[in-house]
C-alpha cells in the first residue's frame, strides 16, 4: 500500500540524513511522511464508509489509527516547531506500526458488534489513541534529547550536526507539553469510556484488563508529570522515564489486545 | 584586445599589520583613490580596491598586466606616501588565471585569517560598488566580481568551510545556545577579571539576557564592569546565595583550589530545581571542581574543552577548504572560457577565412569562362575580387574592433558578424560568453 511505502522511504530519508549528520534529505523526508498521511488518510476513510464508524473494529486497525495520528502530529511537530531531528524515530515508529496493522489485518468484512454502535465509540477511541500518539512523540523527542546531552556532557557539543539542531531545553519543554497533552487525553478516554460504559452495561468500571491498565499507566504517566511540577525532575531524567513508561505502554497495548481479549481486546483498540 | 586581469596586493601573509595599516584606504577615501589610480596609471583599464585589515588589493583588467601592475605599485607608493622598496617585497602580484584564482579564493574566504569567516564577501561586494561608483569597472571586472561573488555563495552553500566556532567565546556562546533556547530570561554571572571571561559575557550579554551579575575580589572593578555592561556588582564574600538564580556561571577567578566543589553545588542543583546550568571555567588553576560536570542538568566545560572545540572547528574548516578550492577550479575554469570568448583573434581568423573560401569558391565556378581570357586579363578579375573582398573585411573587422573597445558587445557583435558570414564555429562555446553577459551572477548559484 502506497501509504507504508511512503512512511518507509521517509523514515529511511530521515536516517541517512541523521547518519551522515547533514540535513539534505530532510525536506523530502517531510514531503513524503505529508504525502503518506495523505493516502493513510484516504485508506482509513474507505475503511471507515465500510464499517459505518472510525476504522477500529480490530487491534490492527486501531494500530493503523494509531500510525496515522502519529504521524500527523509528528508532521505538525517538524514542521510548525521545526524539529526534523525527531523524524528519524517518529517516521520508523509510524512505518513499524503500520507494517504490524498491514501484516495481521484480515481482508474480512469487518462488522462492529451492535452493543458498540455509539457516538461514544469515536469519541473514547480517538482519545485515547491521540493520547498515545502523543506519548509516542515524547518518547521521539526524548530519545533525541537523551542523544544530544550525552554530546553535551562528554563534550562532543560543537558540531556542523548539532547546528541549528533544537537545544536542550526546547526538547525538554516539548516532551513536558506532549506528556501534558496525552495525559489529558488519556484523561478523557477513560471518562468517555466509563461514561460509555455505564451507558451500555450500566457499570462505570468492570476491571476488564484494558481497564485495569489504562489505569496503571494513567497513575505512572500523572507520576512522572508530579515529579516535575514538584521537586523539578526534568532534563534526562525526565526523558529517560518518558521511554521507560513508552515501554510500559506499548507492552500493556499489545499485551493486552492480545493475550487478555476482554471486551476491549477481543473487539476493538 | 585579449585584456586580461591583474591583482597587485598585500595580505595577513605576506605582511605584518604595521605595514598593511600604512598602505590601507580609508573607506571614504576609496572611490577617489579609484579615479587617482586610473589617471596615474594609464595601462590599468578597469580597478576595484579592497582595503580591509587583512588586505590591500587592487584588483584590475589590463592589456599589458606587468605594466598595469608595476604602474599600480608606484601609485601605492606615492599616494600611501610609503617608499616602493619598502613594501616591494611584501606584495604579490598574480595575472590571468592566477588573478582569477585569487579572486575567488578571497571571496570564498580560502585566503583569510580564520579560514571560512563571513565578512570577507560583504567587504568585497563594497569594494566592487565602490569601484563601480568610481566608474572603473568595465565588462570583465563585473563578471570578475559577481563571479567572485557565486562562488562564495556555491562554497558557503555546498561545503562546511563557515561551521563551528572559532574562538573561545564564541564556541562557549555557541554552547549556550545549544543548552538554552533562549538566553532572553537567563542570568549570567561573571566571576573574576580574567580577559576571555569578560569577553564571553560580553557576547552573552549583547545577545540579550535577562540580568548579569559581575562579582569580583576588588568590588570597586565589579562595579566599574557592572556600570560598563549594565549589570549588578555583587560582593565576592556574598555571592554564593545568587547561585541558585545563575543560569550561565563564568568563572576566572584566581585561586589554587576550586572556588565551587560538588557537595555545596548539589544543594544549589537541588534548590533551582535541576533547571539546566552552564559552567564555563576560564579560570587557570580550574575554579569549579569536575565532577560538577556529572550533576544532573550541569554542563561544565573549562578552557580546555572550549579550545579542543575550537581546534576541531579549525580542522573541519580545512578539510571543507579542500572541497572549496575545487569549486573554485571548477568555476575558474568556467570564467577563463567566458574571458577567451572575449578575444577577437579567432573571430577574426573565421572571418577572414570564410570570406576568403567565398572568393575561392566563386572563382572557381568561373574558370570556366576564365579559360577564354587572357593571362592578362584573367590578372585583373583576380584583383578586381582580392579588392572586393579586403573592402569587405576591412569595413567588418573594424567595425568589430571598434565595438571591441567598447567591450560590452563584443561577444555579441562576433557572434553576428559569425553568423552572417557563415563563419565556422571553433571550439569556443560563445553561447555561455552571452548568455551570461549581462546577468548578475547570482543566477549561476541558483542553477546549481
Amino acid at each position: 500500500m502506497p501509504a507504508l511505502a511512503c512512511y518507509a522511504l521517509s523514515a529511511a530519508l530521515f536516517m541517512f540524513d541523521r547518519s551522515s549528520g547533514r540535513t539534505r534529505a530532510t525536506g523530502y523526508a517531510v514531503a513524503i511522511l505529508g504525502a503518506g498521511a495523505i493516502f493513510h488518510a484516504l485508506d482509513l476513510t474507505a475503511r471507515g464508509l465500510q464499517a459505518g464508524n472510525i476504522p477500529v473494529a480490530n487491534f490492527p486497525q486501531a494500530l493503523s489509527f494509531l500510525a496515522w495520528l502519529t504521524a500527523l502530529a509528528g508532521l505538525l511537530l517538524i514542521v510548525r516547531l521545526r524539529l526534523a531531528v525527531i523524524g528519524a524515530f517518529v517516521a520508523p515508529a509510524v512505518t513499524l506500526a503500520l507494517g504490524a496493522a498491514s501484516l495481521t489485518t484480515s481482508s474480512g468484512h469487518l462488522v462492529l458488534p451492535e452493543t458498540l454502535r455509539s457516538v461514544w465509540l469515536p469519541i473514547h477511541v480517538t482519545l485515547a489513541i491521540l493520547g498515545y500518539s502523543m506519548f509516542v512523540l515524547a518518547a521521539s523527542v526524548s530519545i533525541v534529547y537523551l542523544a544530544f546531552e550525552s554530546r553535551l556532557k562528554s563534550k562532543r557539543a560543537i558540531g556542523p550536526v548539532n547546528e541549528g539542531a533544537p537545544s536542550l531545553e526546547k526538547l525538554d519543554r516539548i516532551n513536558y507539553h506532549l506528556l501534558g497533552w496525552g495525559f489529558a487525553m488519556l484523561s478523557l478516554a477513560i471518562v468517555s469510556g466509563a461514561i460509555w460504559a455505564d451507558a451500555t452495561w450500566g457499570h462505570f468500571w468492570s476491571w476488564d484488563p484494558k481497564e485495569s491498565w489504562s489505569l496503571v499507566i494513567w497513575i505512572l504517566y500523572a507520576g512522572l508529570l508530579e515529579s516535575r511540577l514538584t521537586v523539578g525532575w526534568r532534563g534526562r531524567r525526565a526523558a529517560a522515564l518518558t521511554i521507560v513508561l513508552l515501554g510500559v505502554l506499548v507492552g500493556s497495548f499489545v499485551g493486552v489486545n492480545l493475550i487478555f481479549p476482554g471486551k476491549h481486546g477481543g473487539s476493538f483498540g | 584586445m585579449d585584456q586580461t586581469l591583474f591583482i597587485v596586493g598585500i595580505n595577513h601573509r605576506s605582511a605584518a599589520v604595521a605595514l598593511r595599516e600604512r598602505l590601507a584606504f580609508a573607506e571614504d577615501d576609496i572611490v577617489a583613490a579609484l579615479g587617482r589610480l586610473r589617471e596615474s596609471s594609464p595601462a590599468v583599464a578597469e580597478a576595484a580596491l579592497i582595503s580591509t585589515c587583512n588586505r590591500v588589493e587592487v584588483v584590475g583588467v589590463a592589456t599589458d598586466a606587468a605594466r598595469a601592475a608595476e604602474e599600480t605599485l608606484k601609485f601605492l607608493a606615492t599616494d600611501r606616501s610609503v617608499a616602493q622598496d619598502e613594501f616591494a617585497d611584501a606584495t604579490y602580484s598574480f595575472a590571468g588565471r592566477d588573478a582569477a584564482r585569487h579572486l575567488f579564493r578571497v571571496g570564498a574566504s580560502l585566503d583569510s585569517m580564520v579560514v571560512g569567516e563571513p565578512q570577507i564577501l560583504g567587504q568585497l561586494k563594497l569594494s566592487y560598488a565602490q569601484a563601480a561608483e568610481a566608474h572603473s569597472v568595465g565588462l570583465i571586472l563585473h563578471r570578475a566580481f559577481h563571479k567572485a561573488f557565486s562562488v562564495a555563495k556555491r562554497v558557503r552553500k555546498g561545503t562546511l568551510i563557515g561551521h563551528g566556532s572559532v574562538s573561545i567565546s564564541t564556541a562557549a556562546v555557541a554552547l549556550a545556545g545549544q543548552i538554552f533556547d533562549t538566553l532572553k530570561d537567563k542570568t549570567v554571572m561573571l566571576m573574576g577579571a580574567g580577559k576571555m571571561a569578560e569577553l564571553t559575557a560580553r557576547q552573552l550579554n549583547a545577545l540579550g539576557i535577562e540580568s548579569l551579575l559581575i562579582t569580583s575580589r576588588t568590588f570597586d572593578r565589579a562595579v566599574a564592569l557592572a556600570r560598563d555592561l549594565g549589570g549588578t556588582a555583587v560582593p565576592y564574600d556574598n555571592y554564593k546565595p545568587y547561585l541558585k538564580i545563575v543560569d550561565v556561571l563564568i568563572g576566572s577567578v584566581s585561586s589554587t583550589r576550586p572556588i565551587l566543589g560538588p557537595d555545596e553545588f548539589e544543594s544549589v542543583v537541588r534548590e533551582r530545581r535541576y533547571r539546566p546550568m552552564f559552567l564555563i571555567d576560564m579560570g587557570v588553576p580550574r575554579n569549579f571542581d569536575v565532577r560538577l560536570n556529572a550533576l544532573q542538568n550541569v554542563y561544565l566545560y573549562d578552557i580546555d574543552d572550549l579550545g579542543a572545540l575550537v581546534q576541531r572547528s579549525l580542522g573541519d574548516r580545512e578539510r571543507e577548504a579542500e572541497k572549496a578550492e575545487q569549486i573554485v577550479e571548477l568555476e575558474l575554469e568556467s570564467f577563463l572560457k567566458w574571458l577567451a570568448g572575449l578575444d577577437l583573434t579567432p573571430t577574426i581568423k573565421d572571418i577572414r577565412y570564410s570570406v576568403e573560401r567565398l572568393r575561392d569558391d566563386e572563382l572557381g565556378r568561373a574558370r570556366g569562362w576564365m579559360a577564354q581570357l587572357g593571362p592578362a586579363e584573367r590578372e585583373r578579375v583576380e584583383l578586381l575580387t582580392r579588392g572586393l573582398t579586403n573592402k569587405l573585411l576591412h569595413r567588418i573587422l573594424s567595425g568589430l574592433k571598434q565595438r571591441g573597445d567598447k567591450t560590452l558587445d563584443a561577444a555579441f557583435a562576433a557572434e553576428v558578424a559569425r553568423r552572417l558570414l557563415g563563419a565556422e564555429f571553433d571550439a569556443q562555446d560563445d553561447h555561455d560568453a552571452f548568455d551570461d553577459a549581462g546577468d548578475d551572477g547570482d543566477d549561476d548559484a541558483d542553477a546549481d
